[in-house]
């Protein structure tokens, strides 16, 4: 198992859905800056005229994670299926994790006294074979899948698309895939002029040799 | 149902009745169990409609030890579309919300101060019954003389029933006039039906003040959005703001507020000057088409001259115009479901309907559909008949005052005194008039001048603490509700149950009315034989135990059965059994539903096979191939459009020119009026109001999980009107109307038209009571003046003018 996710981002409508339904699910801490998953707002005018992107976002689940590396007391660890999660008793506050994080993705979670982050809801994708934001989204914003398996939904799909990474500049090999628009216009709008635009056939390679590699810390 | 008040006796008959309460009996389904729970936990899967909006999207209710730790989506149901949204989700905090009302409340100090002490369910009601025992013995069993309202809701029906069929009084409020009535009307009166649009296959769509990003609506938010942004449905966004629905747009266009009429009636002169309509279609299916070209010519509805009302280009309108009829049929003018903006509301919906049905988009498989609708066995309950009743007040308030009442117009009666006969008292059932009806002061002072008000509600609102009587009600969670069929393209049933028992002392409607019911029913059976003298001439031949029994006195009749009872008989009675099985543990029933069923994958379901799905409906009056038509994606969409069809109007098609309205001193077709639109003075704003999607109006406004989403609303204000204030982000600035004035925090944008002013509703509450809520931002209503449009009673929320100033 490597478990990842592809973003139809041009679905998003910011409902904060998803939002709500991870806290739901997970019992995250309240308060508006304690999210493990969030919908980043780029807005703006061109000559006079409003525009927004929007980039629905949570943790990125690197095969290269900066947050396990730099963790003193391996509280940050590889689950089973490359899922990066926080062992909160081993978790010291020293808030390395939060400072190597490219994504911002943690935060300190004031009642277990420990950093928090998402886990993609590894105590249901057995069950119910999906995360809740991914279940609970109107415009079906996510697709949760194995990387590994062939023939599971998200690799389809990545077969068909083409995609980027957020962030791609900081080699931590992320697992959050946005798909980009089919139609040109459309994908012009939503990306950077430098944003890599990648195949499945393209980054297969480089993610199936950064699997075999750190997948010898993923604990069962 | 419809109930006469004031008739004889004799022409009293059963009244249908889809609806009766009761307890339900708490059996709940095991949907599926974990194979991993904790040793000790006691999972259950429930499933459940949630009441956190009014869409009705089934979910399923996870509960362990007894605890609602999560709402899921349930796929089978295909209206919500395996989906739940923002506040779907945090409805587990609706159920555990800290300050929900616990117990029977009755007034200790004065009306508003808050001041109430704890009572039993027996001691509120006995209270009720002094004062109404009082109020309809003065008033001579006047009924009418205690109104009641009602938020929209499942057991909605429930409390009409008891309120309308049983007590008899004919002053009924709900949202209608306060929301989309204009809208309904307009639709059903011109087309037939307000019908839905099939946003799933439409390719050209102009969703003009519709909002369905932050306002979701299922299906069409979840259609809709997958499909824009070059995936086969063109959007045209026509809003005074840029929401988060403009952004998904092909083209946005900023419209000043309140001209959407002129806009739409310049896009129709253009389509029949440049004759791009379905002149076809038209010939077939519309009468009185020749009035309305007419009248559309000879008013020269040019876009040059649209372009100075709306602010909106010329050229633009020409060209959506001609992009529009280019995709139709499969192009709608999208309907909308919002409150009515301006006077020419109406008219405004009529000419919305009119240039869809322009390019045959109607009835026909990405245009405007009609759906269809599962049948539910009904129930009966005899409706009393109390000769002294009297009509409602503000029934000549406007050219058509409906059931559900205008309530703008009563409200100003009342609290004016000007109402034919005395208003004593009001029972409010889920709605918070204090914060959803416009001029807050005027609603404050209606309910200070009645003897006695009961608010029946599960949050102490700002509305509840103006009653004598506060009764709390259990919310969707703990309650079996009325089984529901929808009327859609994959029509279904589907059914509320209980997921845990009522907390506290909360109990469901049914039970409440029950109980009232059983404490009023002698008592006010006193008052009517000692005043109604049809009943008295009847009680010389009849004895007094039979005729009260026969005649629907015994008002708690129709609750005495368990909810989970009456549902049962509905369904079964006309689907059987193995359907009622099928509800009870998926949630959700439609014939076939186990067959047709698909999952495709983790966020797709079929609940219909492509072939199985009802896009038109409506009876052809001419021979046609169905095989080749119905189903085969190879046949012309405007072929299928063209065919002549009956439309559900008084001449079988599409109504041009309403001759009857005009004798109502109406507009018998869509005209603009220039000195209805209200202009803007300088220095002046016209403000306006809207949704989004984390609050449901002011109804979940103590959530603390959508709080963190938004914890106060801001004034939008353009940038540049917005620089020359003064104002910058996040200053406090006063804003004042002829009824009121607020504080709010500013927020200028470039994605607000200029001399507007915008926030959202909801919030702003004055309610101690409500720990989260209070104060937070401003409340619109305390702002909009109480004006109504002429047709309805529709009270008018966009045409008021406000004054800004930097505090």
């Amino acid at each position: 198992m490597n478990y990842a996710m592809a973003l139809d981002y041009q679905n998003c409508i910011n409902c904060k859905a998803c939002e709500v339904a991870c806290k739901e699910e997970n019992g995250v801490q309240l308060g508006a800056d304690k999210q493990r998953i969030w919908i980043g707002v780029v807005e703006g005018t061109i000559f006079g005229k409003p525009f927004a992107n929007l980039y629905p976002s949570q943790c990125n689940h690197c095969l290269d994670a900066p947050c396990v590396s730099v963790c003193p007391t391996n509280a940050s660890h590889f689950a089973d299926g490359g899922i990066v999660k926080v062992d909160a008793h081993k978790c010291i506050l020293c808030k390395g994790c939060m400072e190597a994080c490219p994504y911002d993705a943690r935060f300190v979670d004031d009642t277990m006294v420990a950093v928090d982050k998402c886990t993609f809801c590894d105590h249901r994708i057995g069950e119910e074979g999906t995360t809740a934001c991914q279940a609970t989204c109107p415009t079906k914003v996510r697709m949760f899948g194995d990387l590994d398996d062939e023939n599971s939904d998200l690799v389809k799909l990545l077969k068909t698309k083409r995609f980027f990474f957020q962030k791609e500049y900081t080699n931590t090999l992320p697992k959050l895939f946005y798909i980009l628009p089919d139609d040109e216009a459309y994908a012009k709008q939503s990306v950077s002029h430098n944003t890599i635009i990648h195949t499945w056939a393209d980054i297969k390679p480089l993610y199936d040799e950064a699997r075999t590699r750190r997948s010898k810390e993923w604990r069962k | 149902m419809k109930v006469e008040i004031s008739r004889r006796r004799f022409l009293q008959g059963s009244v249908a009745l889809s609806v009766a309460g009761g307890s339900a009996l708490g059996t709940t389904n095991i949907l599926a169990d974990s194979k991993e729970k904790p040793k000790n936990t006691l999972v259950k899967k429930v499933p459940t409609i949630c009441e956190m909006c009014v869409n009705k999207c089934a979910a399923i209710a996870t509960v362990k030890n007894g605890i609602v730790t999560k709402l899921d989506p349930n796929p089978y149901f295909p209206k919500s579309r395996n989906m739940l949204c923002a506040r779907g989700a945090a409805g587990v905090h609706a159920l555990y919300d800290p300050d929900r009302l616990k117990y029977p409340l009755i007034r200790t100090g004065q009306r508003g101060d808050g001041q109430y002490k704890r009572a039993t369910w027996d001691e509120a009601f006995e209270y009720i019954k002094e004062k109404m025992v009082k109020i309809l013995d003065e008033e001579k069993d006047n009924r009418s003389c205690i109104g009641y309202c009602a938020g929209e809701g499942l057991a909605e029906h429930t409390y009409k029933t008891f309120m309308a069929d049983k007590f008899g009084s004919s002053n009924f409020l709900n949202h209608s006039t306060i929301c989309l009535q204009t809208a309904v009307s307009g639709y059903t009166l011109t087309i037939g039906g307000y019908g839905q649009a099939d946003l799933e296959n439409a390719k050209y769509v102009i969703m003009a003040g519709a909002n369905r990003a932050e306002a979701i609506l299922t299906p069409d938010t979840m259609d809709l959005f997958k499909r824009t942004r070059g995936r086969g449905a063109k959007l045209v966004v026509v809003d005074p703001r840029f929401t988060n629905t403009a952004m998904h747009a092909d083209t946005f266009v900023g419209i000043k507020p309140g001209t959407d009429l002129a806009f739409v009636l310049a896009l129709t002169y253009v389509a029949i000057v440049d004759q791009v309509y379905n002149r076809n279609y038209v010939a077939k299916n519309f009468v009185d088409f020749d009035k309305y070209k007419k009248h559309i010519l000879d008013s020269e509805y040019t876009p040059e001259w649209a372009e100075k009302i709306t602010g909106v280009s010329a050229d633009v309108i020409c060209k959506i115009a001609h992009d529009f009829m280019a995709a139709a049929p499969q192009a709608i003018y999208y309907q909308g479901r919002r409150s009515t903006w301006a006077k020419n509301d109406f008219q405004l919906r009529r000419a919305m309907a009119l240039f869809t049905a322009l390019g045959g988009g109607i009835d026909v498989k990405g245009g405007i559909v009609f759906g269809h609708k599962l049948a539910l066995g009904e129930h009966t309950t005899t409706a009393p008949m109390y000769a002294n009743a009297k009509p409602r007040i503000e029934k000549n308030a406007a050219a058509i005052i409906g059931a559900t009442g205008s309530w703008v117009a009563w409200r100003n009666m009342v609290a004016e005194g000007k109402t034919p006969y005395p208003i004593r008292g009001m029972f409010v059932y889920k709605q918070n008039p204090m914060l959803s009806v416009p001029d807050t002061a005027r609603t404050k002072k209606m309910f200070e001048k009645m003897d006695l008000v009961v608010v029946i509600d599960t949050m102490p609102s700002d509305t509840a603490m103006l009653a004598d009587v506060i009764l709390p009600e259990c919310t969707y969670l703990e309650r079996e509700d009325p089984v529901q069929a929808y009327a859609s393209i994959e029509p279904a049933i589907i059914i509320r149950e209980k997921v845990i028992e009522p907390m506290y002392e909360s109990k469901p409607v049914n039970d409440i009315m029950r109980g009232l019911a059983e404490k009023l029913s002698k008592p006010l059976w006193e008052i009517t034989k000692k005043h109604d003298e049809d009943v008295q001439s009847e009680l010389e031949t009849t004895p007094e135990d039979e005729f009260y029994e026969e005649n629907g006195f015994n008002l708690a009749e129709p609750f005495m059965h368990p909810q989970e009872e009456t549902n049962k008989h509905m369904v079964v009675s006309k689907h059987g059994e193995e359907a009622w099985n099928i509800l009870r543990e998926k949630g959700v029933y439609y014939p076939n539903m186990l067959t047709y069923f698909k999952k495709i994958n983790n966020n797709t379901y079929e609940c219909y096979p492509k072939d199985k799905k009802y896009y038109s409906v409506l009876k052809l009056e001419e021979a046609f191939d169905a095989t080749a038509f119905l189903h085969d994606t190879c046949v012309n969409p405007a072929d299928i459009a063209d065919l002549k069809r009956s439309f559900n109007t008084p001449n079988k098609k599409v109504e041009c020119y309403l001759g009857s309205m005009e004798a109502k001193g109406i507009d018998a077709m869509p005209k603009w009026r220039e000195e209805d639109h209200v202009k803007v003075p300088a220095g002046k704003f016209k403000f306006i109001s809207g949704r989004h999607a984390q609050f449901t109006q002011n109804a979940t406004q103590n959530n603390i999980m959508l709080l963190e989403l938004m914890r106060e609303n801001y004034a939008w204000i353009n940038d540049k009107e917005a620089e020359k204030l003064g104002i910058k982000f996040g200053d406090l600035i006063e804003i004042t109307s002829s009824v009121g004035k607020i504080r709010i925090k500013a927020y200028p944008t470039a994605k607000i038209v200029t001399e507007t002013l915008f926030f959202i509703h909801g919030f702003g509450a004055k309610s101690e009571a409500l720990t989260f809520a209070h104060r937070n931002g401003a409340s619109d209503n305390e702002i909009i003046e109480g004006t109504i449009e002429p047709v309805f009673g529709c009270s008018v929320m966009h045409d008021t003018l406000v004054s800004v100033r930097k505090v």
